[in-house]
């Protein structure tokens, strides 16, 4: 791990950010969903008004360094708690995995999630992807999904359209 | 009835506590509520608010039978220091949502509660709540709108498909996962120093 080095993510990042979002896709086969582009990723992580925040693991023994592993997640709220960080994305190369790096970063989120008052960490996880649930098991996480019941929902934008119009 | 739909102001944060306490106990989990309304207050009137949040309110000749709007407390007609609350008007449902972010589809926004107070159902002031939220979301480019469900909560559930909600849980099998309280201070603790 000492190797490694972890920091974070800067705009000229954008692109390794694809690449490896598309990689963590293909990994939960779902590669053809991916209809972000480096503008967006650009415009929305280093714009007026970030949507995200993203840490990014490199080997520097390269010629030049390569990014190899990437963290995105950003802050919510739970009225019960206050804030949460949100691990969004979290992706380690697979030619790098098992030198600790995915640990490593885990830990770096959660101190900055206690250094910010975030009383939580939440993230999604598909059942099918058992290799991630033990990850996270064995470092103490809770799957609420089983036991407290919580069912994730989503709305698609023709949807959304059709209830703000209907608002009118 | 009618009904009107706002943003919240800070002065709102008393209220919104007070039906942020009622929709736990709905959820049978009134005990895991920890903030205050100073709490609200900071996390979403500073400049860097951590969500967003709209009231719907109903005129006062619709307050509940007994003439106040929740056990005994008479807030009807309030007016705040600032006066942005309306005379005449009673608090009686709200929905909090923050921005967040899908590396497939971008930006996305996040219903994190909608409540109606139970006198005040069936009138269309959820649906009004939740058509706000839909067109701020498209107002900032959101292209989904996504929130979770108690499993046993039938009635919401049927309301939430009924505007065309996926059940990603069942359809795709997405858990939901946390690192709280003490395990996140062990994790913590271990992380690489500066």
């Amino acid at each position: 791990m000492d190797r490694f080095k972890l920091r974070k993510a800067e705009p000229k990042d954008v692109p390794d950010l694809l690449r490896l979002i598309k990689e963590l896709a293909k990994y939960e086969d779902m590669e053809d969903q991916v209809i972000l582009t480096e503008k967006d990723l650009l415009e929305d992580g280093f714009g007026d008004h970030p949507f995200y925040h993203c840490l990014v693991a490199e080997d520097p023994s390269e010629q030049s360094p390569v990014v190899i592993g990437f963290a995105m997640y950003y802050f919510t709220y739970d009225p019960w708690i206050g804030k949460l960080l949100y691990l969004e994305d979290f992706f380690v190369m697979k030619e790098y995995r098992g030198f600790g790096i995915g640990s490593e970063i885990l830990k770096l989120l959660s101190h900055m999630a206690v250094k910010s008052r975030c009383s939580s960490m939440h993230f999604i996880v598909a059942e099918g992807n058992q290799a991630s649930i033990e990850f996270y098991k064995r470092r103490g996480a809770a799957d609420l999904s089983l036991e407290e019941g919580w069912r994730l929902f989503k709305i698609d934008k023709s949807s959304l359209l059709k209830m703000s119009s209907a608002e009118e | 009835m009618h009904f009107k739909v706002r943003a919240a102001a800070k002065e709102d944060c008393k209220e919104i506590s007070r039906m942020i306490m009622e929709l736990a106990v709905y959820e049978n989990m009134a005990d895991q509520v920890k903030t205050s309304h100073e709490d609200l207050k900071r996390d979403g009137f500073s400049p860097n608010p951590f969500y967003e949040c709209l009231i719907a309110e109903v005129p006062d000749e619709h307050k509940t039978k007994d003439g106040h709007c929740l056990a005994g407390r008479s807030t009807c007609g309030h007016v705040s220091v600032s006066g942005q609350r309306q005379p005449g008007y009673t608090v009686v449902g709200y929905a909090l949502y923050f921005y967040t972010y899908s590396t497939w589809k971008g930006r996305s926004v996040y219903m994190e509660d909608l409540y109606v107070m139970p006198d005040f159902r069936g009138k269309g002031i959820g649906t009004g709540l939740m058509a706000k939220v839909a067109q701020v979301g498209v107002e900032k480019q959101c292209v989904r709108l996504q929130l979770s469900v108690l499993e046993w909560n039938k009635p919401s559930l049927d309301f939430y498909i009924a505007k065309g909600a996926e059940d990603l849980t069942a359809k795709e099998g997405w858990h939901f996962l946390r690192f709280h309280g003490q395990t996140l201070d062990t994790l913590a603790k271990e992380a690489p120093k500066d």
